[in-house]
């Protein structure tokens, strides 16, 4: 019965498909598989190298980015010339389309970012471990799995594998306090949201025997009144949905669930938060639009509920919370559990327009948060020789209009721009948002998106006011803005401000992947 | 490239060459912006001449960017309206707008040392945006230029104010404008939703459901309201000019209040009638109450600014008194009046802009006596005070009287507690005139005594002729406003 509807559904998924697993499988994992095998050589070429004696035991991270940076370019080159673009693969456990491309390309050009950026942190700190660049790999390649599973099974295990590497991540600088406190704190509670989520996953296996996605849409279509009637366990499955909602909100940093999050992204060190903070959004939210879309969209009425109430509370906490931080690292984890609250709110909608509008809100809160990461990533000097040479309060932005005016400019459109004021992108992610909640009607959670917007502007222009206007209390200036994170600021800087002039690709695309998602 | 995209982008391309001048050549800079802003405002003229006044129609329509292109379902950006026209209402803002934007360039020719690039920049795109936003025809790119006003606004209030409130001033402007603004965005959203598109011509033709106009009216009420600014919601303004540099407060007061009113007549009166009839006893209870409380306001301000600035409030709310007559003597007057306040309330600003250079305090109590020591200052003064409390012959007069006319018609017991505002404003106009002009000079406090220099003088010149020039020959204005407005009227009606 299995091979058949596989047979069947490959036949209407992929013209070009071949039963073969080495034919065809293989082929279409060509980016995953090259991602694995170019870390694996990094490994070996960084244990191989860092510890010889005739190198005279060198230090290898710098060159390991570098290669892994290639190997992010190499990657994404393959994704996007792939010979298969519709698939179901090995097994019905990972699925191809549009959908998982345009994240997967997402997710390697975030990463790529990520590293660049945070080359020349990397050589100030003398952060000697290349180990991380590697973890960072292996969590995007998983990435990438977990954007494509299809299976319950596949998917609990992609999200393993990530969360094991950022576990690791967080704890990297082992002689602060604050990172291995990170690093303990986000151990427990991912390990706990994992156990939600796994749990949630085997009630509904244990209730319906199944853990494919597409097999559970076939069991749960036709609505859940002929479902509730045919069988008892429609509770239990409905139990295990909100299981899995609730590990994903954990993952995601939404609001009952948060709080976690500041912690941890103010101790890890600054690029590891950079990647938390932009990366796994992406996959995460990937993988969970398709199991909600596909497989419990006859359930949308219970996980509608819980995503809109956790959507309002993190768009307010968001909001509000962030008021009152004095630390960037926690105000930027605060406003990014507010933009996960957009977020949800798009997915609440369930419709084309709020994914569509969810994929726009996710490409341009990646771009964003790069622009802010590579700006704070930048070394500083400070004039009492403190030893933190980088930004740790808000305040020590003071000024810095004076010291750096291009750059206090860069960061004030980006500031902007996350406020939601219209030229910038921000502005057209959010208005798509509000547009797409009010055409499925929620418009109590568009009112109160709009005003938590107004109110999030307050902090953003804080920002802009202590960099342009506050006296500081002792002067730190940039020592010199390394090129890379200068190269990340123009680009980005660049997609925000002229975003507007020509937003036309990045809709068409959207909607494409949004029709893929829903139809 | 017709003549709309023309005025558009020049300020852009100056810009742009700006960009490439080095910092520290700043009467460079300021040359290369000026001669701009004077090509821009020479363009806007010939938009003036062109203007065939005959016709209602939106006239020089040119879509600027790539539109139609996203024919695809669902909301889209890309399949906007990038869709730029003038009509009678709107010719006479754009003219405005680049009227004043040379005036602000050239006031601070000496007085802004610091960031003189960042200021010409600021300045060129701001004429850009309210170019776009008199022009643009769909209502959503409205919301976007209306809003993205802000952005520059808050730079020029911040960094070249003059005093540490300034901060605080900044911050209230950008809150107030954006909160009032943000419903009229999810208005905006709404009528997207039902009519399926933002062009304005289309939705001129469409209908609304009554319970659907008064929420969505109140929504852009929200936030016309506070950019007109009507009574709760004006705490912004004094502050905002006060904390203003010179040239700020110019575009504050000369462009940036007309928005809300523009939008007014754009949007609320002619998209939504029934709610228009609605909320008429609300408008002309909140502008009566803002036109009586405001004068008041004025006569206890010390800050020379700070009463400008009210009277300003006071004259916009004449401004949605008469819009909201709907009559065409109403809401002409009221469009002459934005024209006329455009002018006498920016050259008010440039006179207290003068003294400040001179004696860097705003504050009345220091100063008498400038008839003795600045003789053609006076003159001046004295001649935009008298346009302010509208002595016919000026232009303002034209103005409130029509509008008291237009709401007579409609109210008289409005159009009577209104035209206390005119002897409440002569009362706080030329009490500040005695106070300023006249008296024993203290020559503790005032110590420098220098005229108006050429440059300053011959930018008050363009306001004096301007504003006699409408005083005593209103009919160019009038003709080519008369048919747009008419049209609006059997629309709406």
């Amino acid at each position: 019965m299995l091979a058949n509807f596989r047979d069947e559904s490959l036949m209407t998924l992929s013209p070009n498909y071949k039963t073969f697993l080495f034919d065809t499988d293989f082929q279409s994992l060509f980016p995953e598989i090259f991602l694995i095998t170019a870390s694996i050589f990094l490994l070996v070429y960084g244990v191989v190298f860092s510890t010889s004696k005739e190198k005279n035991y060198p230090l290898l991270l710098t060159n390991v980015s570098w290669l892994s940076l290639l190997a992010c370019v190499f990657t994404f080159l393959l994704l996007v010339n792939s010979p298969v673009q519709n698939a179901l693969l090995c097994y019905n456990t990972l699925v191809i389309d549009d959908f998982t491309t345009f994240l997967k390309g997402l997710i390697l050009v975030s990463t790529f970012f990520c590293v660049f950026m945070s080359l020349d942190y990397i050589k100030q700190e003398s952060l000697n471990a290349f180990e991380c660049i590697l973890l960072i790999l292996f969590s995007t390649s998983s990435m990438l799995f977990l954007v494509s599973s299809a299976d319950f099974i596949s998917m609990y295990l992609a999200i393993e594998l990530q969360s094991l590497c950022f576990y690791v991540l967080a704890a990297l600088k082992r002689n602060s306090e604050f990172s291995t406190e990170a690093g303990l704190k986000y151990f427990m509670l991912g390990a706990f949201s994992s156990g939600l989520l796994l749990f949630g996953c085997s009630l509904i296996y244990g209730f319906t025997g199944v853990t494919n996605f597409s097999e559970l849409a076939r069991i749960f279509t036709g609505g859940t009144q002929e479902f509730l009637t045919t069988t008892t366990s429609f509770p239990a499955c409905e139990l295990g949905m909100v299981f899995l909602l609730v590990g994903f909100l954990f993952k995601i940093t939404a609001v009952p669930f948060h709080m976690w999050s500041p912690d941890v992204y103010e101790g890890a060190p600054t690029p590891i938060t950079a990647f938390f903070l932009i990366v796994p959004k992406a996959a995460l939210f990937g993988v969970f639009l398709r199991i909600f879309l596909e497989s419990f969209y006859d359930f949308v009425l219970p996980w509608q509920k819980i995503l809109i109430v956790s959507s309002i509370c993190s768009m307010i906490l968001g909001s509000i919370a962030a008021l009152s931080q004095t630390r960037i690292k926690r105000l930027l984890a605060y406003s990014s559990i507010g933009h996960v609250g957009y977020l949800l709110a798009g997915f609440a909608c369930g419709t084309i327009e709020g994914i569509q509008a969810l994929l726009i809100y996710l490409f341009v809160y990646v771009f964003m948060n790069i622009n802010m990461f590579a700006f704070i990533l930048c070394g500083m000097r400070r004039e009492n020789m403190q030893t933190v040479p980088r930004i740790k309060y808000i305040t020590d932005l003071a000024f810095l209009a004076k010291t750096q005016p291009i750059l206090a400019l860069t960061f004030t459109i980006t500031m902007f721009s996350m406020a939601g004021i219209p030229p910038l992108a921000g502005f057209y992610s959010k208005a798509y948002l509000f547009f797409a909640a009010m055409s499925s009607n929620l418009y109590v959670l568009a009112v109160i998106g709009v005003v938590c917007s107004v109110c999030s502007c307050f902090y953003y222009i804080r920002l802009v006011k202590i960099m342009y206007f506050e006296a500081p209390k002792n002067w730190c200036s940039f020592s010199r803005i390394p090129v890379e994170n200068a190269v990340t600021l123009a680009i980005t800087v660049f997609f925000i401000v002229f975003f507007m002039f020509y937003p036309t690709p990045l809709h068409l695309i959207t909607h494409k992947i949004a029709l893929t998602l829903c139809l | 490239m017709s003549l709309i995209s023309t005025i558009l982008f020049l300020p852009l391309v100056g810009v742009l060459i700006l960009f490439f001048v080095p910092n520290w050549k700043t009467q460079l800079i300021r040359r290369i912006a000026l001669n701009t802003s004077l090509l821009t405002f020479l363009m806007s003229l010939l938009l003036w001449i062109e203007f065939d006044s005959s016709t209602a129609r939106f006239q020089f329509l040119e879509t600027v960017a790539g539109s139609h292109f996203g024919e695809t379902a669902g909301f889209s950006f890309s399949s906007l309206n990038f869709l730029f026209g003038v009509d009678g209402i709107s010719l006479f803002f754009i003219i405005l707008t680049t009227f004043l934007i040379p005036i602000c360039i050239l006031v601070s020719w000496t007085n802004i040392q610091a960031y003189v690039k960042e200021y010409c920049i600021a300045f060129l795109i701001l004429e850009s945006l309210m170019i776009a936003v008199f022009s643009v025809l769909d209502l959503l790119l409205f919301y976007v230029f209306f809003e993205s006003v802000l952005i520059p606004m808050f730079v020029i209030i911040g960094v070249w104010g003059s005093r540490e409130r300034k901060i605080r001033a900044a911050y209230q402007f950008f809150l107030y404008t954006l909160l009032g603004s943000v419903f009229m965005l999810l208005a905006i959203l709404l009528i997207y939703f039902q009519t399926g598109t933002t062009d304005l011509e289309i939705l001129y033709c469409s209908n609304f459901s009554e319970t659907r106009q008064i929420f969505l009216w109140l929504a852009f009420f929200a936030s016309f309201a506070v950019k007109v600014p009507m009574v709760p919601v004006h705490i912004w303004l004094p502050e905002a000019h006060v904390e203003a540099p010179t040239a700020g407060s110019v575009i504050l007061a000369g462009i940036l209040l007309k928005l809300g009113t523009y939008g007014f007549l754009r949007f609320s009166i002619p998209l939504f009638p029934f709610a228009t009839f609605y909320f008429t006893p609300l408008i002309y209870t909140l502008s009566v109450i803002a036109i009586i409380y405001t004068s008041l306001t004025t006569l206890r301000q010390i800050d020379l600014k700070k009463i400008i600035a009210y009277s300003s409030v006071a004259h916009m709310n004449f401004v949605t008194l008469g819009l909201f007559s709907l009559n065409t003597q109403g809401i002409e007057g009221s469009l002459l009046l934005m024209l006329s306040h455009g002018l006498v309330s920016p050259a008010l600003f440039l006179c207290i802009g003068i003294l400040y250079d001179r004696h860097k305090t705003r504050l009345l109590r220091y100063y008498a006596g400038c008839g003795r020591t600045m003789p053609l200052f006076a003159l001046l003064f004295v001649f935009f005070t008298m346009a302010n409390i509208s002595l016919p012959g000026t232009s303002s007069f034209i103005g409130e009287f029509l509008v008291l006319t237009g709401t007579y018609q409609n109210n008289s017991f409005v159009a009577m507690l209104a035209a206390t505002g005119m002897v409440l404003g002569a009362a706080y106009a030329l009490w500040l005139c005695n106070r300023l002009i006249y008296g024993v000079i203290k020559p503790h406090f005032i110590n420098e005594w220098s005229d108006v220099t050429r440059r300053e003088f011959w930018m008050l010149a363009p306001f004096v002729i301007s504003i006699i020039w409408m005083g005593v020959y209103p009919e160019p204005f009038l003709d080519a406003l008369h048919c747009s407005v008419s049209n609006l009227i059997s629309h709406g009606m």
